[in-house]
């Protein structure tokens, strides 16, 4: 068959991803009001963005709960992973499913019920609730990741650890967390994106007391076009970017 | 059990992080509804850090409220008429301590002591403002527009827009019938519903974030809009004009309130005092085109925002208006079924 | 065998997973449940007369068309996803593995951008002033702009630009897994291109067809966002009517009884997922 056809439709889809990203990061650099027109090179809006004490606040927080939401959901993640590896158990065809569950359940069903949990606990809706809710959904994330870490593993190494007489617990920590480290790594990041990205559950379970960024960029595009959000947008762009450059890294050099 | 004990306090330590802060005052109010200056100038002069989060229609604000119950931490919230005696008559509001307040004296003897709040125990009135027609003059051919039923013609198929408010969108559907647009009548709820359906295949889109963005940004010509929001509007578009339709316009006054749950319950009197001053009064009427029920600033104002009859109509331009009212709950299901209806019908 | 010291380690760790989707999880979704067959209070939300009426109200005429109209959006959204998506799969299957490497890189980095930011970035494209109009009408291939924006189809293109990537990663997965003999086999048997096609290719790829459209379908129905900002609040999904009921018309029953559809459709598409995976293993044996 001819070689061709395939190429240059991967290249069509491909320039239709990224037609909107690319206008994105053009038009946060036009120094035009309305929108749509160019006027000219600026960096006004990523001024105004710095200028905006809410917008800066907003950024803190979002930063803050995606650091802490990966964190936690890193460390119960990969210890649910190792328990899913190593041990028989009762209930772990379950368990597994219900990870599996909560992976494919869409954002808006997890939103309500982790909120009609809240209203009943009579928790306060702010940083804690968030924390919460996220960490929720990126459990599932970071257990895949470690789980796939784990299958490539040889398990010639945490036996000889044992014959060392090495305990269960020792084994694990001198011997397999450096192995699942890259994996740990990125599941991390998968969760730090995933938590500053949603605005689905957030919208449901953030309360006036913490204000966080995707809520505050929801609220300025309803509002129309402004500038700052392509501004904003780049910025997220950028970050996201390394981020993602450094998970690949990461994976790519534990595979040496 | 080292690695759990860690997790455990990271997450109590993570949690301890987020108190403490300096005084603030979180203000719950409509989307652009208030200047930047005016809150950047509150916090020079107090200290105290407005937080301003955003709502686009009375029932989102409400059922937040009632949502967060007890965590609610909002100070202030600007319902709109219906709305503050509905949440007065449910126990949602804290009394108004009017020591602490500032020149309530100026406010306009006609928009107090209104039947929503008999004395103003619990309301003080922030602006008023209606609801009428906006027309894009250099897209319109044919007839001027002068009624809500023009907005039925033909031509102007895919070009109208309406706001995003259930109560204002069935008033204009009952106006053109005739009824009241207060109607708790299920017949004329439902009959409105009908005639709005045929108006929809001509509306683009609902919008009460910034009614005036969709005229601006080309995608709609006529169709509904609040007057502040033609004025600004008007700024960027000088072919935007407002119209007081001949079934009468919506009038509405929004009061702030504090909900029975706020933490800082002292800045928001501050801050309604705050408001309350001529200069400032004058100020918001100014940069967002709504009136000002604060009489002592009406002279601040300058002459082209004094005499615009978009902000402050004419006796002429109220004939016929009708301030919305408290409809009940029970009413207010019929209204919510059609307009969830109404919204995803094509 | 096993060191007593194990044993702590394990239940701990059990413990805390099994408390956490417990607490955050399962019981969250009971109370949705049980939310879903009580009765509507303006006051306190819930009340308790225990009736099937927010399902009957599923069923309403008015509010059935609601539900089929968004279930048509996800499900055209769903079906142009796939219909870009396999064949890309399949192109992309057949790239040297250095550079796939590279072009499933370009293939996530999107998904790593803020969504609503990317929605955002379609408004500025689709806009009656915006670029794809102003394009348009510069080459002469209109003289009067396009109405794109706050239209059914400007909702599809939102969806279909944000979920591409789930239809494509697990159809290329598939597409890897293909064993080329079992083409090369087909072929020798004397079956045409065609008949390999439908007879081979597409039941060992069904299974990732099937994922593809778990993956794109539910969040289709639940992305509320993108009808806000580019269906003009008009053309809503069954997201939008859940945080309506939930965060405007304080309708909780109804809300909770529309998110349960959700929930179902979910596990129906799981179980003809499981089906399809099990059959394939079959037929392989």
């Amino acid at each position: 068959m001819t070689r061709w056809l395939p190429r240059t439709y991967l290249t069509l889809v491909y320039l239709l991803l990224y037609v909107p990203i690319v206008v994105l990061v053009v038009f946060s650099f036009n120094d035009s009001r309305t929108g749509y027109a160019w006027g000219g090179l600026s960096l006004r809006w990523y001024e105004s963005l710095f200028n905006n004490r809410a917008m800066v606040n907003a950024m803190w927080n979002s930063l803050w709960l995606a650091l802490s939401a990966a964190t936690v959901s890193t460390v119960i993640g990969a210890l649910t992973a190792l328990a899913l590896h190593r041990y028989r158990f009762r209930g772990k065809k379950l368990l597994n499913g219900m990870l599996f569950v909560v992976m494919m359940s869409p954002e808006i069903v997890l939103a309500i019920s982790l909120l009609a949990l809240f209203l009943l606990v009579g928790l306060q809706l702010g940083y804690v609730s968030l924390l919460l809710a996220h960490v929720t959904f990126c459990l599932p994330f970071v257990v895949i990741t470690v789980m796939a870490r784990l299958s490539g593993f040889d398990e010639s190494l945490p036996e000889a650890a044992r014959d060392l007489g090495a305990s269960d617990f020792t084994m694990t920590r001198t011997v397999l967390i450096p192995v699942i480290m890259p994996a740990l790594l990125a599941g991390w990041l998968l969760g730090f994106t995933l938590s500053l990205d949603d605005v689905v559950v957030s919208t449901f379970v953030s309360g006036p007391s913490y204000e966080i960024l995707p809520l505050r960029i929801y609220s300025m595009v309803r509002v129309g076009l402004k500038p700052e959000v392509n501004a904003l947008g780049t910025l997220l762009l950028v970050f996201s970017l390394i981020m993602l450059m450094l998970s690949q890294w990461i994976l790519i050099r534990s595979k040496r | 059990m080292k690695k759990l004990a860690l997790a455990g306090m990271l997450a109590v330590g993570l949690t301890g992080c987020s108190s403490e802060e300096p005084q603030v005052l979180n203000l719950y109010n409509w989307s652009e509804y208030m200047p930047q200056e005016v809150l950047d100038r509150f916090t020079e002069e107090t200290g105290i850090q407005v937080v301003y989060t955003t709502y686009d229609s009375n029932e989102a604000m409400y059922a937040r409220l009632k949502l967060l119950d007890d965590s609610a931490a909002y100070d202030l919230a600007v319902p709109s008429t219906y709305y503050v005696s509905k949440m007065r008559q449910e126990d949602l509001l804290l009394p108004i301590d009017r020591s602490k307040i500032e020149g309530f004296d100026n406010l306009d003897p006609e928009l107090v002591n209104l039947d929503i709040d008999p004395e103003n125990k619990f309301s003080v009135p922030y602006l008023w403002g209606t609801t009428g027609l906006a027309v894009d003059t250099a897209d319109i051919e044919g007839e001027p527009v002068t009624a809500w039923e023009d907005l039925w013609e033909d031509r102007f198929d895919g070009r109208v827009m309406l706001t995003n408010d259930m109560r204002e969108v069935f008033h204009v559907g009952l106006r053109v019938l005739g009824y009241s647009g207060n109607s708790t009548n299920p017949d004329e709820i439902e009959a409105a519903y009908e005639k709005l359906s045929e108006l929809m295949p001509s509306v683009r889109t609902f919008n009460s974030d910034a009614p005036r963005m969709p005229y601006l940004e080309g995608e709609t010509d006529v169709g509904m809009i609040w007057n502040g929001e033609a004025v600004m509007g008007k700024d960027t578009m000088e072919s935007l004009e407002y119209v007081y339709p001949e079934e009468g316009i919506i009038a509405w006054l929004d009061s702030f309130v504090i909900p029975k749950n706020a933490k800082n319950p002292e800045a928001a009197h501050q801050f309604i005092s705050f408001v309350l001053q001529p200069e400032i009064s004058a100020l918001i009427s100014e940069e967002i085109g709504y009136a000002t029920p604060n009489l002592a600033s009406r002279d601040l104002l300058p002459d082209e925002v004094a005499n615009n009859r978009a902000s402050y109509p004419n006796a002429t331009d109220m004939i016929n208006a009708e301030f919305q009212t408290d409809i009940g709950d029970d009413a207010l299901q019929v209204y919510a079924k059609y307009w969830e209806m109404l919204k995803s019908g094509r | 065998m096993h060191s007593v010291m194990q044993q702590p380690f394990k239940t701990a760790v059990l413990i805390l997973v099994w408390g956490w989707l417990l607490f955050l999880v399962l019981a969250p979704n009971l109370l949705v449940v049980g939310a879903s067959v009580m009765t509507r209070d303006p006051v306190s939300f819930l009340s308790l007369p225990l009736n099937l009426d927010a399902y009957r109200q599923l069923f309403d005429p008015l509010y059935l068309e609601v539900f089929l109209h968004s279930l048509y959006m996800a499900a055209m959204t769903t079906l142009v996803c796939l219909l870009i998506g396999y064949p890309f799969a399949w192109a992309l299957s057949k790239v040297g593995k250095q550079r796939q490497l590279i072009l499933i890189f370009l293939l996530i980095v999107p998904f790593w951008t803020n969504s609503l930011v990317r929605t955002y970035a379609l408004k500025l494209i689709l806009a009656t002033n915006g670029l794809l109009n102003s394009a348009l009408m510069s080459i002469g291939l209109i003289d009067e702009p396009l109405q794109l924006l706050y239209t059914e189809g400007a909702v599809i293109i939102g969806l279909v630009y944000l979920l591409l990537p789930f239809m494509i990663l697990p159809l290329y997965s598939v597409f890897e897994d293909l064993k080329q003999e079992l083409l090369l086999a087909s072929h020798d048997l004397g079956a045409g291109r065609f008949s390999t096609f439908v007879h081979v290719i597409v039941p060992l790829t069904l299974p990732g067809v099937l994922a593809g459209v778990m993956l794109v379908l539910l969040p289709a129905m639940g992305l509320f966002f993108v009808p806000d900002i580019l269906g003009g609040s008009r053309n809503l999904l069954v997201g939008n009517v859940i945080k309506n009921q939930f965060l405007d018309a304080r309708n909780w029953p109804f809300g909770a009884a529309a998110s349960i559809v959700l929930t179902v459709t979910m596990a129906f598409l799981m179980f003809a997922h499981r089906l399809s995976k099990r059959r394939i293993g079959e037929e392989g044996a």
